[in-house]
């Protein structure tokens, strides 16, 4: 499963950076996002910790959801969803392969928001910077396990977007608490809840891996 | 027998306010107000009861691939995004003059609110036919999905904050006998009130189907 999975990732992610048009729409959402909740504050007032780290989330989940939709939009014409589930690989590795294009552009999208909210918001890392990596890759593990098999459940004839939206943002609020936090705890230094935070986003990243990969040969047929 | 349903569950919810306003006795500090929890209490967990039904329907559609669980997976999300609807609701009516807020950050409320949006968006994807003919499956699948969501939600919001009263908590709680007598036969009436809603709204999708089918050149 994992040849056919990076072989999808490579194939969607060559596609997405294509005149890097998505990503770029993507990074652009986000950091309209970030600028615009830094006007909630007057000139010179500092935004909490808690804020900026909330505000950067809710940045990438934006950006998330615009990047898995465009992942499954890849194949939307010509058939072509028909001829990847045709093709003799498992459904999962479709899954797997989009997630991780998906990891890799939220990830590219984050960099710039990281950068944004410095500036915009103000804030600066006073805890270990490694720790903070390593949280937001545990989250975005969890992002997206569960932004692949949400894509595929928004592909396809009658599909609507924005329900997605409707649907993704919920399920994901345990994921999402735990990036807040463990961010906070980044920016405001000191390591003390933060591996329990780390255990719920693990948690969540597991749980929906799982489900992904029993639930997704259900969603995903080549069926317009 | 769903008129025999109903019947049994109006005599049963007139026979729990018998014992919520006469029976049970008046709460020293909340005073009436108290009252309101009979209500909320049976409705907050017969609303996670029926999410728990829509992860059992999801789970034999996907199992047995029959429509009947698809239509008792609608019919208990229906009910249930009712209930919890209005466990919501009575919720912020007490906690206003308890609390002093209508709303507050707690691992049950928000639980409740985010199964609640989760299981509205059930809903909307329901009524919008997403995924065409596959459509009980693609539901199924999230009716899994949404369920499996909720003790991570639970976990996540508790280790958030906090202010819930336990009733049936490690400590015993705070409930008189006779209060307690007034909740469980609220809980049992309501219980019979689900069974019929469920029924009902079961066969009722089940009608719809099949007038679907009959009609099926003009539908398409």
């Amino acid at each position: 499963m994992l040849g056919p999975a990076l072989r999808i990732a490579a194939k969607d992610l060559r596609l997405s950076l294509r005149g890097a048009q998505g990503l770029a729409q993507t990074a652009l959402l986000g950091l309209l996002i970030i600028f615009v909740f830094s006007l909630s504050r007057k000139p010179g007032e500092l935004v909490p910790a808690l804020a900026a780290s909330a505000i950067f989330w809710l940045s990438t989940l934006f950006s998330q959801v615009l990047v898995f939709n465009g992942l499954y939009a890849l194949e939307e014409n010509n058939g072509a969803r028909m001829g990847l589930a045709m093709a003799p690989i498992a459904p999962q590795a479709v899954w797997l392969g989009k997630a991780l294009a998906g990891f890799l552009l939220v990830l590219c999208c984050q960099a710039v928001f990281a950068v944004a909210v410095a500036a915009f918001l103000g804030q600066d890392a006073a805890g270990s910077l490694a720790l903070g990596l390593g949280s937001v890759l545990v989250v975005d593990v969890g992002l997206a396990a569960l932004g692949s098999f949400m894509g595929a459940l928004a592909s396809g004839k009658g599909a609507r977007e924005s329900l997605l939206t409707v649907v993704f943002f919920p399920l994901i609020i345990p994921v999402l608490l735990a990036g807040i936090r463990l961010l906070e705890g980044v920016i405001l230094g000191g390591d003390g809840p933060s591996l329990e935070w780390m255990g719920i986003a693990a948690a969540f990243a597991a749980v929906f891996s799982a489900a992904a990969l029993i639930l997704f040969p259900y969603l995903y047929t080549g069926e317009e | 027998m769903t008129v025999v349903l109903a019947a049994i569950a109006a005599l049963a919810l007139a026979v729990a306010n018998w014992f919520i306003w006469v029976h049970a006795p008046l709460e020293e500090t909340m005073g009436l107000v108290q009252k309101i929890f009979y209500i909320h209490l049976p409705m907050a967990w017969w609303g996670m009861i029926s999410f728990l039904a829509v992860f059992v329907g999801s789970v034999m559609v996907l199992w047995k691939k029959s429509a009947f669980w698809d239509r008792l997976a609608g019919a208990s999300c229906e009910v249930g995004v009712l209930f919890s609807g209005l466990a919501l609701v009575t919720g912020s009516l007490w906690g206003k003059p308890i609390w002093n807020v209508w709303w507050t950050w707690d691992p049950r409320l928000t639980t409740t609110l985010i199964m609640w949006f989760v299981y509205c968006a059930y809903l909307l994807l329901r009524q919008a036919g997403v995924g065409g003919e596959r459509g009980a499956v693609v539901r199924a699948a999230l009716g899994v999905v949404a369920f499996l969501d909720v003790p991570l939600v639970f976990i996540s919001a508790r280790k958030w904050r906090s202010i819930h009263p336990t009733v049936f908590g490690q400590q015993g709680g705070g409930l008189e006998p006779e209060m307690f007598t007034a909740v469980l036969v609220s809980i049992a009436a309501v219980g019979i009130f689900w069974v019929a809603l469920v029924r009902l709204r079961t066969l009722q999708l089940g009608q719809d189907a099949a007038v679907r089918q009959a009609f099926l050149h003009r539908t398409r």
